[in-house]
């Protein structure tokens, strides 16, 4: 029986998927847990974020801070986009434009017409090339056992995580700020704010493009090992990083870091031992029927997670704002 | 709501369930002599097939989607090797022995001429059967040579003219021959998204829940319906009305078992939106998980029923849009004449001065839901039958419904009826001018105007906007 699927969840830890999902949930837990804005459409910022890396690099040769540069612009315009017509608006009205959004953005790259700049549904491949360039680590293959790099991995694996807590500390300290206070009332109580005298759309259009540009940098740093797939960043994306950051703590800067660690070794073992009782006949389900579960796990995760502990794992209860 | 009423007769849920099935099963026995051919002349995987395991070839046109015959398949595996010709439906049956993957190879040399060819890539390709399933898909859509999709307007010359087969190649279609079927098709949608939006739309008005589950009602019903008419090889009427009354248990049961207790905890609406969208998550796969990912075909006669200019309708299209259209009087009936449609609309209304008032908000509520698993449930099977399902139907029509509803005005019935005539309506006619990929970018891209200008929506009030 092999059981090297456990050190692969291990794995799991430090990849540069959980590092990417690990940023994005920041960016949504600064919009929807610090701010209390419903942006159901944080795989359209990733995907916007993604395609701007992408088709600069490849496309247009733009180095690779010029790319990172123009991920920002376009997450940024996303942003002020959708948060014009709708952060005036009741919060459900933000949710359903995100999300219908994001799936704009979804089918739009997909569209045949466009395989010239987007590549269709087959996606974009090899937007790594600048990132690899700046590689200082020598050729080789790291690590032990199942869990072997080469040394294109362990750049990215370092860089991201290095980014992603240098990110969490500067949110940290933001949240800390006379800013972070504001916001935080916000979500509290939107009129006390502005009877404040604060300009509470402003704040908001803030928070959403920061939101929005953590997004677009986690996309970065999950199509650099592998590529861009538009399908990717559908709306089950989205409820991924709902179900992380409400699995850390949705008003925690460290919740969403250690929800996505959490999140993808819970779903590695499962698919694990899913693996194991399908090739020894322990459950009667077939390999194909083996694939939806994952899906099925985080759903009803992210039901009993709300309904029983919407603190999350670290957060504080008094902080949880639909506690 | 006034005193009076509570002389009224109570309609309660199981009622109004039943009041849904009635009106259904009278329609479809109506309709059940005049299309008799949609159980019987089935192409589709019937229970008699010897083999244990099947795979369905279907052919089409990618620019009108309509079936192309006299194409030869082959369809290969090891020793066992099976050549059949397209029927003029464009559809075979092959039967195969053994679970496995096949290779399936079109004789690109027997597509008629100016039928287009297969795009490369997909010819001959690999089909995977599992034990027992019948009809896996190998579907093939003929791309015209010269141009993938129609170009809006221009000349109409090369592109329009391979996709009308009526009016004969080289004449070219007018812009209005082009726009005008898809308008009616396009409203038949429309209306099948308004048995789907009403529900959305009565939930969030009587308990200010954003659903996001609604799909998977949907899909439920749609699935509901192949269970009944494909696996157990019952007659269409059967499926529709079974679809329609598990729509409403499911709904029933969803609220009693799940959203009532919620309410009792005074769990808030941001919270109760999550609940949901894991509700959908876990339903969605729970369904691919049972039914597998493959596309569905309900037994239907696929043939056009009514041809008018460049109209033409299928038998299951126009029944689809009578039922429909009664259904929606009879919940406008409901909602403006009835002792729960006037409680439902005083809920929606205001929820504390309908409960001191003496209405039984609960019971309203447990009504709304029936009423939309119902609606919802008959929703579904008729979209399988408009275009096919899958176990994300309802999840991929969920934004058009948000759409409709929004644009029709949030918490108001007939807000969502007109919102998903128009959303049906510029979806299938945007096809004209944009790839047919794109279809439901233009319902999203109108949803996102529409909140710019008119946020309240079409009949929606001010004062709901927040």
């Amino acid at each position: 029986m092999d059981f090297s699927f456990l050190l692969l969840a291990l794995g799991q830890i430090i990849s540069p998927q959980t590092i990417a999902y690990a940023l994005a949930a920041l960016g949504l837990a600064v919009q929807f847990g610090f701010t209390g804005l419903l942006n159901f459409g944080q795989a359209g910022f990733m995907a916007i974020g993604g395609y701007a890396f992408a088709i600069t690099t490849l496309r247009l040769g733009f180095p690779f801070w010029l790319a990172v540069l123009s991920t920002l612009v376009a997450t940024t315009v996303m942003a002020l986009i959708l948060g014009i017509p709708t952060l005036r608006l009741r919060a459900d009205y933000l949710a359903i434009v995100t999300i219908a959004a994001a799936e704009i953005i979804r089918y739009v790259v997909k569209t045949p017409d466009l395989i010239p700049i987007t590549g269709g549904s087959d996606g974009l491949n090899g937007a790594a090339v600048t990132f690899d360039a700046l590689n200082p680590i020598p050729p080789g293959s790291y690590g032990f056992g199942p869990l072997r790099y080469d040394e294109n991995d362990l750049w990215i694996i370092l860089v991201g995580w290095v980014f992603v807590i240098v990110v969490a500390l500067l949110v940290r300290q933001l949240m800390r700020s006379p800013w972070g206070r504001v916001i935080k009332g916000i979500r509290e109580d939107e009129d006390a704010v502005r009877s404040l005298g604060k300009n509470v759309f402003s704040y908001k259009m803030q928070s959403l493009i920061l939101g929005g540009a953590l997004g677009g940098l986690a996309a970065i740093i999950n199509i650099i090992p592998t590529s861009l797939q538009p399908d990717n960043y559908g709306t089950q994306t989205t409820f991924f990083l709902l179900t992380i950051i409400l699995l850390g703590g949705a008003t925690t800067v460290f919740g969403p870091l250690v929800g996505a660690i959490v999140f993808w070794i819970v779903l590695s073992l499962a698919d694990g031992f899913l693996s194991l009782a399908v090739q020894y006949h322990w459950l009667p389900i077939t390999t194909i029927q083996q694939g939806p579960v994952r899906f099925i796990i985080v759903g009803v995760a992210l039901m009993l997670i709300v309904i029983f502990r919407p603190s999350g794992l670290i957060g504080k209860k008094r902080e949880a704002f639909f506690a | 709501m006034r005193h009076d009423t509570t002389s009224r007769r109570r309609v309660g849920p199981a009622a109004l369930l039943t009041a849904i099935a009635t009106a259904a099963f009278a329609l479809m026995l109506v309709f059940a002599g005049a299309a008799p051919a949609n159980a019987a002349g089935s192409p589709t995987p019937s229970p008699s097939s010897s083999a244990a395991q099947s795979i369905q070839i279907w052919i089409r046109k990618a620019a009108d989607r309509s079936n192309v015959p006299g194409v030869k398949v082959t369809v290969s595996q090891g020793s066992f090797s099976q050549t059949v010709t397209s029927g003029d439906d464009g559809k075979a049956l092959v039967p195969v022995p053994t679970p496995g993957t096949y290779k399936v190879e079109l004789d690109a040399s027997t597509v008629p001429e100016g039928a287009g060819t297969v795009p490369t890539g997909l010819n001959p390709r690999q089909v995977v059967v599992s034990e027992g399933n019948q009809g896996v898909p190998a579907y093939y859509i003929l791309v015209a040579q010269g141009g993938a999709s129609p170009t809006p307007g221009a000349t109409g010359g090369a592109s329009s003219g391979a996709s009308d087969g009526a009016s004969g190649g080289g004449s070219g279609a007018s812009l209005f021959e082009l726009v005008l079927p898809r308008i009616v098709t396009g409203l038949i949608f429309g209306l099948l998204l308004a048995l789907a939006s009403i529900g959305v739309s009565l939930i969030y008005g009587t308990t200010g829940l954003n659903n996001f589950a609604h799909g998977e009602l949907v899909t439920f019903g749609a699935l509901m319906g192949y269970v009944f008419s494909a696996v157990l090889g019952l007659p269409g009427f059967v499926a529709i009305i079974a679809a329609t009354v598990l729509g409403g248990v499911f709904g029933y049961v969803q609220d009693l078992g799940l959203w009532r207790p919620l309410r009792r905890r005074g769990v808030a609406l941001v919270p109760l939106m999550i609940v949901s969208i894991g509700l959908s998550l876990a339903l969605r796969y729970l369904f691919q998980f049972i039914f597998g990912a493959d596309q569905l075909v309900l037994p239907a006669d696929n043939r056009a029923a009514l041809v008018l200019g460049p109209i033409r309708l299928r038998s299951t299209d126009i029944i689809s849009a009578v039922i429909c259209i009664v259904l929606l009087l009879l919940v406008a009936f409901v909602l403006l004449r009835t002792r729960i449609g006037k409680a439902t609309r005083a809920v929606s209304d205001n929820r504390s001065l309908a409960a001191a008032s003496g209405i039984d908000v609960e019971r309203v509520i447990r009504t709304v839901w029936v009423g939309a698993g119902a609606l919802a449930g008959l929703a579904g099977v008729l979209i399988g039958y408009y275009q096919s399902l899958r176990w994300d139907t309802g999840a991929s029509i969920l934004l058009l419904i948000f759409a409709a509803v929004t644009l029709g005005g949030f918490g108001t019935a007939f807000g969502a009826l007109v919102g998903s005539l128009v959303i049906g309506v510029i979806t299938d006619v945007s096809t004209v001018f944009i790839p047919n990929n794109l279809k439901y970018v233009a319902a999203l891209v109108v949803l996102i105007a529409i909140l710019l200008v008119r946020p309240q929506g079409i009949l929606g009030r001010r004062s709901r906007i927040g």
